[in-house]
């Protein structure tokens, strides 16, 4: 970095002073500050959902610098080390600068218009021998919502195929059926205030110390100034989180499902729930059982449900006594009360948050739901400081990928393709007649990799994403992706990745402040930012990649925008007035992000609760009044206990679990290109219990070999490392471009949200 | 990990040194080649320098030490260097430079085992007996975990973590809603093993191993 500290303070008290004169809009262009040419914008951070705000230092054209931006509400001027390391992240020696073309093994230099000629006469040729089902584009939850936008409505509203998803398929898209069967609305009642304000918090299947550093940074600080504040982790690998938490219980994979039916079980038994809120907010329902894993092609499912009474409920929860779950789950019996019983404590305001642990699991939905249970049966719900809150790994996994709706069952602002209604709203806001909109959804994320494998899909377009490094049973995918037969791939990225090597197309994008952008992160804040320098050689903008191929397939028609980002965010905001209303774009370039439903000028802390929701009504307290079909009330779900997937058994005796760690982001394509934390954790390795390990005569730094089903591969044993793998378990992170891990999981996913399970395979473990 | 040692740098490459024509046993100079002295502990430790585990007190290591180069060779990881001719009398042993690949505490410590001589004792069995010195920061103003990041490389990289190096959480009064996660480091359990200075993200380690203050024995037990 160019910049001593000095200097760099110097700088952002400048900047500072500036953002105060102009009323906060901190644009490049506009915040210029005083010194050496030096100006600073803001933005969110290109990692996490968490949504930090940070400053970036621009001289020259070129990023000198970056830092957490003290004015940002989430972070306050801080960052972890990743978000330290911003600037690097861009300027990686082998950034991609020209679009390359396949010959034969080689990828050749072309120009951009000979790339998108032939990409545009492949999606011609496709749709014309095939129909517009054989094309198809898997995005992310790191689209910008213009990219996500304009994706969406090419190929939902022009092209006429909802090959359409995100790889947020592939990491939250049970937290999306969870919100929208329990509350029929998707997105969180709470926000970030709650860890501040909360004294009680249950995390489940969420290292936040490694995954969300600076949130978890904000938990601590409440136990610091309240004694009374206690965490209780939930989790089967001892991790930083369980290491700071004032109970870690550990519990075996999948019986999270026994253990919150155990919790409700005892809640109701002592007649400890909140009976008002339960009458007057509350319906309950049963769905179908036994439900299967999505392990052959084309699984379909639908769900059934069904209403049913208090009594009825308590039925379904009879058999979940705590001996019961103490079996099942290994946990002790009086913890499980204990925990029931903080849960219910009257005097207790009780969060709940969760990430991975419960979103990619094969009952992902259920898990969702049962977490809702206990909250309303509580009634610790939509209040400031007590929520159930799932935390996001993408930073605009909210923002795009669920606001705007880049999966193909849905449309904008939780509209669903299923629904005429909103296939006509849907029409008119994009000027296309309702027809083109097709009513089916096509192929959720794992099943549009297997339509690739069998040639279903002949052209896939994957932008600002690595599905060759990320999906699950990755060796089946990466084979189908070049089997040839006219299968034609696009892979639009800033490095060469483990996607690009297996692309006829290679197109080299823009990045982060490269490009002008909006993220929404979990809390419901959408952030704005500029462009602040041009991307490096011929780099261009995955907008306006889209859009060219729109117009060459003659679709140029539906994107007649001059200022593009502006005049798609205000179309994309006429989808959310009357209901996530998104404030006018202006409003964002000037503020610190703002929290959905923006109405009259303020933004909406709680969600459903009088005096902060705009929607309920003086008098209501709580309002579910998303929920029309039940009158404005959320949903209790008998969910059981169903196991997962595979199972450990004589042949493969392990539990394989995957994940990430604080050094490195998803699969390491831009963290990977940062010395420093290619230094402070540069390869994947295999966490296990020395019990096993000495058993197995493996030692510390000696080689393992993992095998599944599936796949195998040779790591280096762990046996002291940051998580403590349990008796029966092994941990691999899955940022390693060298160490594909995925290779090993099971492609079975939940049937109701279509996310894969990667916490939970059965693998050999064995001295390599 | 890392091969930046290989790469320019201080030290000595096996060319400059046959060329320099210093006589050493040949499986010295394969065990890696030699290093300069004064790159070893530019940052604060004096004239330290780091040994492999089990070394006697410096002054015997020094009588003892054959200079045999064994303990670099049986080195898994590379780490163990010999020191090059600008360390004068202790041309020849081996020493260990963090930032270019520290030592990760085999479990069987091989080096030891290996050691003819007795310069790395025998006795030292565990991994947790080893000391090879402590780890200090030594530059509290450029560390980002006490700026209030979440950085604490050093202490998810430490090999006895939780022991050698705990975080102290406290209050943030900056911004008045987080938590300065402090690593601290505790010179009872730390072994001196360098990984976390090898690991610390800064251009100049603000977390490094220095000789370890000589133990004061007293009569309190906390």
């Amino acid at each position: 970095m160019a910049l001593s500290r000095r200097d760099f303070l110097k700088a952002s008290a400048a900047a500072a002073a500036l953002a105060a004169a102009t009323g906060g809009r901190l644009g490049v262009d506009d915040a210029e500050a005083a010194e050496g040419g030096l100006k600073w914008g803001k933005a969110p951070c290109r990692f996490c959902g968490t949504g930090c705000g940070v400053l970036v230092g621009v001289k020259d054209g070129k990023i000198v610098a970056t830092k957490g931006d003290p004015a940002a509400p989430v972070n306050k001027g801080l960052n972890c080390i990743k978000g330290y390391f911003l600037s690097k992240v861009l300027s990686g020696k082998d950034r991609l600068t020209k679009p390359l073309i396949r010959k034969g093994n080689r990828m050749v230099e072309a120009s951009w218009d000979e790339a998108m000629s032939l990409i545009a006469s492949k999606f011609k040729e496709s749709i014309a021998k095939h129909g517009p089902d054989s094309v198809a584009i898997f995005g992310s939850g790191q689209w910008t919502v213009f990219e996500g936008y304009a994706a969406a409505k090419l190929f939902k509203g022009g092209i006429g195929t909802n090959n359409i998803e995100p790889n947020a398929r592939f990491c939250m898209a049970s937290a999306v059926t969870g919100f929208m069967s329990t509350f029929n609305s998707d997105e969180p009642m709470g926000c970030y205030d709650d860890l501040d304000l909360g004294d009680t918090y249950f995390l489940w299947g969420a290292n936040m110390a490694e995954c969300h550093p600076v949130l978890f940074s904000r938990l601590i600080d409440n136990r610091l100034k309240n004694q009374k504040v206690k965490i209780i982790d939930f989790g089967t690998r001892h991790t930083r989180t369980s290491q700071m938490a004032d109970m870690y219980i550990r519990f075996n994979p999948q019986t999270d499902l026994a253990l919150l039916n155990g919790i409700a079980h005892i809640i109701v038994r002592d007649k400890l729930y909140d009976e008002s809120f339960i009458r007057k907010h509350v319906v309950f329902k049963k769905g179908k059982t036994n439900i299967g894993y999505g392990l052959e092609d084309k699984f379909k499912f639908a769900d059934d449900p069904k209403p049913m009474s208090f009594d009825e409920y308590r039925e379904f929860l009879a058999p979940y006594t705590p001996e019961y779950v103490s079996r099942l789950s290994g946990v002790p019996v009086n913890t499980i009360e204990e925990v029931a019983r903080l849960y219910a404590d009257k005097k207790r305001k009780v969060n709940s948050l969760w990430t991975m642990g419960f979103n990619q699991h094969v009952r992902g939905t259920w898990v969702n739901n049962l977490v809702y249970n206990v909250h309303l049966l509580t009634g610790k719900i939509c209040k400031p400081g007590e929520n159930p809150m799932s935390l996001t790994g993408q930073p605009s996994a909210c923002g795009t990928a669920r606001e705007v709706g880049t999966f193909t069952h849905r449309l904008p602002a939780d509209m669903v393709v299923t629904n005429e209604e909103h296939r006509k709203k849907a029409a008119e806001i994009w000027g296309v007649p309702v027809e083109k909109i097709p009513a089916k959804p096509t192929y959720h994320a794992t099943e549009m990799f297997r339509a690739l494998d069998r040639g279903d899909i002949k052209v896939l377009w994957v932008q600002v994403t690595n599905p060759f490094q990320s999906a699950p049973n990755l060796s089946r995918y990466r084979k189908g992706a070049r089997k040839g037969g006219g299968r034609f791939i696009i892979v639009s990225d800033i490095y060469p990745t483990r996607s690009t090597e297996l692309a006829d197309v290679i197109l080299p994008s823009a990045s982060w402040v490269e490009k002008e952008g909006f993220f929404g992160n979990a809390e419901r804040r959408g952030q704005q930012w500029f462009k602040m320098v041009d991307p490096p050689g011929e780099a261009r903008n995955d907008l306006w990649q889209t859009i060219e191929l729109a117009k060459r397939l003659g679709y140029g028609n539906l994107f007649p925008y001059r200022y593009v980002e502006k005049e798609i965010f205000e179309e994309y905001r006429k989808f959310t007035v009357g209901g996530k209303d998104l404030a006018p774009y202006e409003a964002y370039t000037r503020a610190r992000g703002l929290r959905w439903p923006y109405v009259n000028g303020k933004e909406t802390l709680w969600r459903y609760a009088e005096g902060y929701d705009p929607y309920v009504k003086a008098g209501e307290g709580v309002k579910f009044y998303k929920n029309k079909p039940t009158d404005g009330r959320a949903v209790i779900w008998a969910r059981p206990y169903e196991p997962a997937a595979e199972v450990p058994d004589k042949q493969y005796p392990f539990w394989l679990c995957t994940g990430r760690v604080l050094e490195q982001w998803h699969t390491g394509t831009m963290t990977g290109r940062v010395p420093e934390l290619k230094r402070a954790y540069g390869t994947a390795v295999c966490e296990m219990h020395p019990d096993d390990a000495k058993r197995l005569g493996i030692k510390q730094g000696g080689k393992v070999k993992l095998t599944s089903r599936r796949g195998s591969i040779v790591l280096t044993a762990d046996l002291r490392g940051r998580g403590k793998a349990e008796r029966g378990n092994v941990f691999v992170a899955f940022f390693d471009e060298n160490k594909l891990i995925n290779e090993l999981c099971i492609d079975a996913y939940c049937p109701i949200s279509g996310e894969p399970d990667y916490k939970k395979c059965a693998v050999k473990v064995e001295k390599a | 990990m890392g091969k930046d040692g290989q790469n320019g740098g201080p030290g000595c490459t096996r060319r400059q040194f046959l060329k320099g024509g210093a006589s050493l046993p040949l499986g010295l100079v394969m065990a890696g080649g030699l290093v300069s002295i004064p790159y070893l502990r530019r940052t604060g430790g004096g004239e330290f320098m780091l040994r492999p585990p089990g070394a006697l007190e410096e002054k015997r290591f020094l009588g003892a030490c054959l200079k045999c180069g064994k303990c670099a060779r049986v080195c898994p990881y590379g780490s163990i260097r010999l020191a090059g001719p600008e360390a004068g009398v202790a041309i020849g042993t081996p020493v260990i430079i963090p930032r270019k690949e520290p030592c990760y505490l085999c479990p069987d410590l091989p080096c030891v085992t290996a050691c003819p001589s007795g310069a790395l004792d025998r006795g030292v069995q565990e991994v947790e007996k080893v000391r090879m010195g402590t780890a200090v920061i030594v530059d509290r103003a450029n560390c980002l975990s006490l700026r209030g990041l979440r950085c604490e490389v050093c202490y998810r990289n430490c090999p006895l973590m939780d022991k050698a190096i705990t975080i102290e959480p406290r209050h943030n009064e900056r911004t008045g809603t987080h938590t300065i996660m402090e690593p601290v480091v505790h010179h009872d359990k730390c072994v001196g093993c360098g990984i976390c200075e090898k690991t610390c993200v800064r251009e100049r380690p603000v977390i490094v191993v220095q000789k370890s203050p000589p133990r004061q024995d007293d009569h309190y037990e906390f």
